[in-house]
């Protein structure tokens, strides 16, 4: 259990990373907020569910679990949110922009 | 415990990078962006520092700040979206 413990925390900081990667790579916004607000959930989730499983009683899990469920329903939603704000203030891709 | 103190500072070595672009950032979407990601990387960081000293209470302050930087992010956005006329 502890190892599978410790292979899905460092599957989720895996996943953390690949996000601050492609935050350093993409030149723009757009590229950037897709593949950070793709990638983080996942890694976020992942890293939550590695720690539940070494969590040494009941309510330690089910809090995290409520972390979880948390931060499933609002990433999409915060992400949304930003986007909804760059596109209705008129920041757009222009067609000669590097990516 | 010596792989917790080693995924806290993975987790404090992106913050940093993270804080870093957002400074640079060029415009406050980006910077909204990073604040979102710097969020999730403090909560990352409370659920592994809440099991390294089990503690169960610093839990109790992750969900709480899940739920704050949600809101912080959705009203800064509709701030600028509706260009500070909000209601």
């Amino acid at each position: 259990m502890r190892i599978v413990s410790f292979v899905l925390m460092i599957g989720g900081l895996l996943f953390a990373l690949f996000g601050m990667i492609g935050l350093f790579r993409f030149r723009h916004f757009y590229p950037r907020i897709l593949i950070t607000s793709n990638i983080d959930a996942a890694g976020m989730l992942l890293f939550l569910i590695g720690v539940a499983l070494q969590s040494p009683n009941g309510a330690f899990a089910l809090k995290i679990g409520v972390i979880a469920v948390l931060s499933l329903i609002t990433s999409p939603l915060s992400s949304h949110a930003i986007l909804r704000s760059a596109r209705d203030s008129g920041y757009r891709m222009k067609p000669g922009d590097k990516l | 415990m010596i792989f917790y103190m080693v995924v806290l500072i993975v987790i404090g070595v992106f913050a940093v990078a993270d804080i870093y672009k957002m400074i640079v950032g060029p415009t406050i979407f980006d910077r909204l962006l990073y604040f979102n990601i710097l969020s999730a990387k403090i909560v990352m960081a409370m659920v592994v520092f809440a099991l390294m000293t089990n503690q169960g209470y610093m839990l109790d302050i992750a969900i709480t700040y899940t739920l704050l930087s949600f809101v912080s992010t959705v009203l800064i956005a509709r701030f600028v979206r509706t260009r500070g006329m909000l209601s």
